[in-house]
């Protein structure tokens, strides 16, 4: 771990104020950073404490949610308003990592986790991500865990979050506070595709402050599931994950959402597919149509063509979970 | 009291360390003063160092030494000293590279933070060639592996023949990657100099003789100069069985700096430098007869080496004994790569073969019509027909019988893909699993104090398996002393020398070393008894003297006793003593030895995701006379947790450009979590052996492992009628399968 | 409150002694075969989690420690893990009463003597007020510098060893006595630390308010380890990913890897070392036992506590969702099964 300055700041305006400095970092649950900076795959020159902040609140916020971006996984995944308004955003929470780590981990700061990418985290190795630049391990070796959707021939990493997974799913929008301005930024704007710049992450700018995230009212929640397949039962991250939520009227889907994770380079909504459920009746028939419209354009490489079967099954499945049909 | 001690399952003696946070690993051995060295790793996998770089290290705050080729005092023990059941090490001796991850340098400091950090500053530059990581990138250099009693290529009766006479015939070959022990307690050494000439180390070993003969060799020691100690282990499984590299280095770096030095390995460097299972190719060739008898196995296996040292994953030795064929022919063949040697792995050779033979004669149960258990009952071994000698003693059939009674294997249906819950498609399969069981010869000393309590020593470990209790429950009947009148020691090589924790064979070579020894004080205590005109048994005949709670008392009259405190106090001397050397059984030469079971597998397979449930693992084992059944059991159930791990989730991988390994961590290496185990059932099938060993016992540390893979690849297929030859079962396997 | 006598001085040859039980038979004796010893009379001390940090100071030495208080007698010898303890008889009291009084220290007083390999006593310490101020004056004399410099010329190794020896125990004695912090931490105030330097915290542990120097990277698990001695919870990843390191901040399991000590000031840290209320085990621990929900013991700590904080947040009751909760701790020797009984049958004694 490279030296580093500590700042335990008096509030979040201390807080923004030192981590304008470059190379910067905020400290939240510290199970990435921390992880990171052993690996030495983050080098921070200064870290800023955020606990504590006040930013742990879980509210009302008209007919949504206010979950504070210091709340930490665990505490998200067992509220009472979470666990019957937003029983994705539950489901998923508690498919992740270890009690241990949902402990830790806060929304805000899994909101910012990094891939899993093995060669990410091996500083022997070529990665863009970690060493723009430095050309990406990945896309000729072994892939097994890699996305096939949303890369680029700099970055194949796989976002790992199954938390972020249900807040694409869920219109979640994450407020923000820099140095001089407030920020609402839809989901879908957060994280950004890797491109030619993969070791650019999310919207953030430097020194800009997650302090919440806001969750609209869902009609999803009678209908919704997330389905995560893995190689154990439990603390793996995801060969493919969907998070899916129907809203059906008389027979037929009014709306629908479905989000994907262990496929693709950031949480990924599926648009075309929840399209394609508008307006049909549930049931197997109109889900494998809607399963076979996600995968758009996929880029399997060596090792990681069953995701894109596997992504499809896992969409299948959800939804028959969220339709109460499996 | 509870006698006897032997088959009673009573707790750890050493459990409340162990749930108080007090049991010590080596690690954290507290010394005064110490520093950290930290291990600097290659980042090619063959080639020179053409220069090392370690300014910005060496100018770090807190650093003391840093550590390379360049300035590494040179032993001439180091290198050229391979001896059978060890390992070579690499000891900064020159600049070759021989595989990734390999140590280049190691940097020492005051603190651990500023140890990690200077070594992330330590860089290399290199002549680097091409590396070779994988087997299957080379088979055509695979080479027949020459024992010392001649090539690995072993034919018994007429293979050809006996492959004509089959009516029904299977062929087929498995593939197992490499597997990496990952035990919960990394390496860790700490190597403490007193003096130019002694040494002392507190190390994480499976033997600490193998530590002290192969250290004082390399370094040129005295081996009474060097003592190992190590009171309690985190786990090894083979991978703690010879010392690696980071031992000698730790004793190098602190000899560089005139301090204690601790060193422990990091997960990721686990995953290199402390050996590995390596991968196999195996084929495997089967013909039975009309009435269900094997007529022949042709099982070639190609397993990887390294480029400078020799490991043989024995998966054919298991084919040779399991089932009654008169026509086998087994070879091992060896392809070296560009990568770290491997090693000794939980049931080394049994595991993976048995996970192909028993695999194929799945196969060949189910192409002949036969039902899979019926097969192998059929094809009993009922001596060993490699050797033609006796089994000293077996019960196979009755483990087949209770563990099929306890999972309702006739109640199966034998079609395959027949069984469904909903989305789940379920399936039976069945693994036979043998291991042989060696005794080698150990010593054990037994002192008798002056208030009456006993102290025993080996210099054995304890990895996990119970050693500790074991040993005392032996002693305890031995003696006639309640448990906690008995301390048992063992970990330092102070102590008399005691085989490795290895190979399953510590309770069957130590334990009758502690049998004996205890045995041989208590003949002493009545030879002082009867001699002593003070003791109440002044004159009496020794064979007239019995041991109870603690004191010697005439058989004849019970109320004529004489306390062992008395006796030592009456002796005036300190302590009463007896060291003893035992060596194997006499009749062992005679029988071959092996303990046998089978385990039956239940699991569930997602018809459209492709994830395996195990839901049931029944296994019924005999390994001679249980000891202890708590720490027995254990033992077994972890072996099987071992075997769902081997069936569903292990595999190292290496780059397939570089051979660097990819899965440098937990989060990568994937071993079973708790959901991933269902209650398992374990049987234990009781004999009475006496040929193996004064106290009848068996090994059974790595029984129950061989046979799970092969049980759940066969309910798997039972299950979804897809045949998973190539381990581990993963998702995308069956919804490609 | 007696004074030391000068019977027992520095440079005198020490008494031997022997104690006894009931029955008579040896619990203990000044017998060292040439051993540096030393002789503790610390009323009120029973051995805890600093018997590991007495050990190391007795490893450089080679040297044997005997502690003697009313609650028994224990003798540490380096290697020996296994410490030997008895219990107060009427016997053993006498024996301390005439053995303190031999040494100059009457039983309510406490004292610290410290004699070399040929049997001379080097170092003779009676406190005449309050213990922990003059354990720390003698700590003081030592030099806490002292202990991380190869002997200076002038000093022989021996006087060097000693004086660690006195200054490592003075440490371990001043934290055995230190009474635990009766309310929750105070919440920490804001800090800035320069790169490169280190920084005082105070982390509550085990109910104890703990006072470290550390370099800001410094892990709570290293904190705990490396610089406590509280070994109980485990390094197996360094990373997040195996559990052997969990401990309990404000009740809750986590992983003490992933955690900066500096960044735990202010929470409340349970360790396995704190679970147990002096011999009564937690009924956890104990399950853990009658279950042997173990074998190589590594990741039993991280099993315990995670498993304690999952019995008192009471979600996962079937065994089904026991074992997802306790997924986060692995054990390489496969007793899962074992472990999943051990936590149900605490269940009905938490």
């Amino acid at each position: 771990m490279k030296p580093f300055t500590y700042v335990r700041p008096a509030d979040a305006r201390a807080a923004i104020a030192a981590a304008g400095d470059a190379g910067a970092s905020f400290l939240a649950g510290g199970t990435t950073l921390v992880d990171l900076m052993r690996l030495e795959v983050m080098t921070p020159s200064a870290i800023v404490d955020l606990s504590p902040l006040p930013l742990t609140q879980i509210e009302r916020a008209g007919d949504g949610l206010r979950i504070g971006a210091m709340t930490r996984n665990s505490a998200v995944a067992t509220h009472p308003l979470v666990v019957e308004r937003y029983p994705l955003l539950a489901q998923a929470l508690l498919t992740g990592a270890s009690q241990q780590v949902r402990n830790m981990a806060t929304v805000g700061g899994n909101l910012l986790q990094r891939t899993r990418c093995p060669y990410f985290r091996d500083l022997a190795v070529a990665c863009n991500k970690r060493a723009p630049g430095s050309g990406c391990s990945a896309i000729d070796g072994y892939t097994r865990s890699h996305a096939i959707l949303g890369t680029s021939e700099s970055c194949i990493a796989t976002h790992p979050s199954d938390m972020c997974v249900a807040l694409a799913a869920l219109d979640a929008v994450v407020h923000t506070r820099g140095a001089g301005r407030e920020r609402a930024i839809p989901f879908g704007e957060f994280h950004t595709l890797p491109g030619d710049h993969p070791e650019v992450e999310s919207a953030l700018e430097p020194g800009e402050l997650v302090t919440h995230i806001e969750l609209p009212a869902s009609p999803f929640a009678a209908h919704a599931h997330y389905v995560k397949v893995r190689d154990r039962a439990a603390f793996a991250f995801a060969l493919a994950a969907a998070a899916v939520g129907l809203d059906v009227a008389d027979g037929k889907i009014r709306a629908a959402r479905i989000a994907l994770g262990g496929v693709a380079t950031k949480p990924w909504r599926a648009a075309e597919a929840e399209q394609a459920l508008v307006g049909q009746a549930p049931g197997r028939a109109s889900f494998e149509r809607a399963a076979a419209a996600a995968i758009v354009d996929p880029k399997p490489r060596r090792d990681n063509a069953f995701k894109i079967a596997l992504a499809k099954r896992t969409i299948v499945r959800a939804l028959e979970l969220a339709w109460g049909a499996a | 009291m509870t006698r006897p001690l032997i088959g009673a399952g009573i707790d750890r003696v050493d459990g409340r360390k162990k749930v108080t946070g007090g049991a010590t690993y080596a690690a954290e051995v507290q010394v005064a003063n110490v520093t950290y060295a930290v291990l600097v790793g290659s980042t090619i996998g063959r080639g020179k160092i053409k220069a090392i770089d370690t300014a910005a290290a060496q100018a770090a705050p807190g650093v003391l030494a840093v550590v390379t080729h360049d300035n590494a005092p040179k032993f001439p023990g180091v290198t050229g000293n391979h001896e059978a059941n060890d390992r070579v090490v690499q000891g900064l001796q020159d600049s070759v590279v021989l595989y990734h991850d390999q140590p280049i340098a190691v940097v020492v400091a005051d603190t651990l933070e500023r140890a990690q950090h200077a070594a992330a500053m330590v860089t290399a530059e290199y002549d680097a060639a091409p590396p070779v990581g994988d087997v299957e990138a080379d088979l055509g250099s695979a080479y027949i592996f020459q024992t010392p009693r001649g090539p690995a290529e072993i034919v018994r009766g007429d293979l050809a023949a006996g492959l004509a006479a089959a009516k029904t015939r299977v062929e087929a070959t498995y593939r197992t990657p490499v597997e990496t022990h990952n035990p919960m307690e990394p390496h860790a050494t700490i190597a403490v100099w007193q003096g130019d000439d002694h040494l002392t180390l507190y190390d994480s070993t499976q033997a600490i003789f193998n530590v002290r003969r192969r250290l004082s060799t390399m370094l040129g020691l005295q081996p009474e100069n060097v003592r190992v100690i190590n009171h309690f282990v985190g786990g090894g499984f083979g991978c703690k069985g010879a010392p690696w590299s980071h031992v000698l280095l730790a004793a190098i770096a602190a000899k560089a700096t005139g301090r204690a030095v601790k060193l422990a390995i990091t997960r990721p460097q686990m995953q290199s430098l402390v050996g590995h299972r390596p991968k196999t190719v195996q084929k495997l060739e089967l013909g039975v007869d009309g009435a269900g008898k094997l007529t022949a196995i042709r099982h070639d296996c190609v397993s990887e080496t390294s480029r400078f040292d020799v490991f043989v994953e024995s998966c054919t030795a298991v084919t040779r004994m399991l089932y009654a064929c008169p026509n086998v022919t087994t070879v091992q063949r060896l392809v070296r790569l560009d990568v770290p040697t491997p090693t000794f792995t939980r049931a080394p050779g049994e595991s993976v073969g048995t996970f192909a033979l028993e695999s194929a004669l799945d196969e060949l149960a189910y192409a002949a019509g036969l039902d899979p258990l019926e097969l192998r009952r059929k094809n009993h071994a009922d001596h060993d027909p490699e050797t033609g000698k006796p089994w000293s003693s077996k019960s196979l059939l009755e483990c087949y019988q209770r563990a099929a009674d306890a999972i309702g294997w006739s109640k199966r249906p034998a079609q395959i893909k027949t069984l469904r819950e909903g989305r789940w498609q379920i399936g039976y399969g069945v693994g036979t699993t043998t291991r042989g069981s060696r005794q080698l010869p150990a010593s054990a000393r037994a002192r008798m104090l002056p208030d009456g309590r006993a102290i025993v020593q080996a210099g054995t470990q304890d990895i996990g398996t119970g050693t500790y209790t074991v040993m005392t429950q032996i002693a305890g009947d031995a003696l006639a002393l309640p448990i906690g009148d008995i301390r048992f020691e063992l970990g330092d090589t102070a102590l008399p020398e005691a085989p490795p924790s290895v190979g399953s064979f510590t309770a069957a070579s130590t334990g009758p070393a502690v049998h004996n020894a205890c045995v041989a004080l208590r003949t002493k205590l009545i030879e002082q008894a009867v001699g002593d005109p003070a003791s109440p048994l002044h004159g009496l005949a020794p064979d007239a003297i019995d041991a109870e709670d603690g004191a010697l008392i005439a058989k004849a009259d019970r109320k004529r006793r004489d306390p062992y405190a008395a006796i030592v106090a009456r002796s005036r001397q300190p302590e009463i003593s007896v060291e003893l050397h035992t060596e194997a059984h006499k009749d062992r030469d005679q029988y071959s030895v092996a303990g046998f079971g089978v385990v039956f597998a239940k699991v569930r397979v997602d018809e459209d995701l492709g994830e395996v449930r195990v839901d049931r693992l029944v296994g019924a084992f005999a390994a001679g006379r249980i000891l202890n059944p708590k720490t027995a059991s254990s033992n077994l159930l972890g072996g099987m947790v071992w075997g769902i791990g081997q069936a569903l989730h292990e595999h190292s991988v290496r780059d397939p450009r570089t051979a660097r390994m990819v899965t440098r961590d937990l989060a990568d290496y994937h071993v079973p979590v708790h959901a991933d185990v269902p209650e398992l059932e374990v049987i234990l099938v009781h004999e009475d052996d006496p040929h193996v060993n004064e106290i009848g016992v068996k090994g059974l540390g790595e029984l129950s492992t061989p046979g799970v893979a092969a049980a759940i690849a066969n309910a798997v297929y039972h299950a979804t009628g897809v045949r998973i030859r190539d381990l581990p079962i993963t998702p995308d396997k069956l919804i490609q399968g | 409150m007696s004074s030391v006598e000068t019977s027992i001085a520095v440079g005198m040859v020490a008494p031997s002694f022997v104690l006894h039980d009931d029955a008579g038979r040896p619990l203990s004796s000044s017998e060292t075969r040439g051993r540096p010893w030393v002789l503790a009379f610390a009323r009120g001390w029973t051995p805890g989690h600093d018997a590991e940090a007495i050990r190391a100071q007795l490893r450089g030495l080679g040297a044997i420690l005997f502690v003697v208080s009313d609650a028994g007698v224990w003798s540490f010898r380096p290697d020996d893990d296994v410490e030997l303890t008895a219990g107060p008889s009427r016997r053993l009291r006498r024996e301390i009463a005439a053995l303190a009084a031999r040494w100059g220290v009457d039983t309510r007083d406490d004292g610290v003597f410290v004699i070399d390999d040929r049997g001379a006593v080097r170092f003779a310490h009676t406190p005449s007020g309050e213990l922990s101020a003059t354990l720390a004056g003698a700590l003081a004399a030592a030099g806490r510098e002292s202990l991380g410099l190869p002997p200076r010329p002038g000093i022989t190794r021996r006087d060097w060893a000693v004086m660690s020896l006195v200054a490592g125990f003075g440490v371990v004695l001043l934290h055995g006595c230190k009474a635990p912090g009766a309310d929750r931490p105070a919440a920490p105030g804001p800090v800035a630390v320069k790169a490169g330097s280190e920084v005082d915290v105070v982390l509550r542990i085990n109910g104890s308010d703990r006072r470290l120097r550390i370099d800001p990277r410094t892990s709570l698990l290293d904190a705990l380890r490396e610089h406590l001695a509280l070994t109980g919870a485990r390094k197996g990843c360094d990373h997040g990913q195996c559990g052997a390191c969990t401990v309990l901040r404000d009740g809750h399991a986590v992983n003490a890897c992933l955690t900066l000590a500096v960044a735990a000031e202010g929470a409340e840290i349970t360790t396995i070392e704190g679970l147990a209320r002096g011999e009564q085990l937690h009924p956890v621990q104990a399950q853990f036992i009658a279950h042997d929900a173990f074998q190589c013991g590594y990741c039993t700590s991280g099993q315990i506590l995670s498993a304690v904080a999952l019995l008192r947040e009471g979600r996962a009751k079937t065994n089904d969702e026991v074992r997802q909760q306790m997924s986060g701790n692995l054990c390489r020797c496969g007793a899962y099964p074992n472990i999943v009984a051990a936590i149900q049958a605490a269940r009905k004694e938490v």
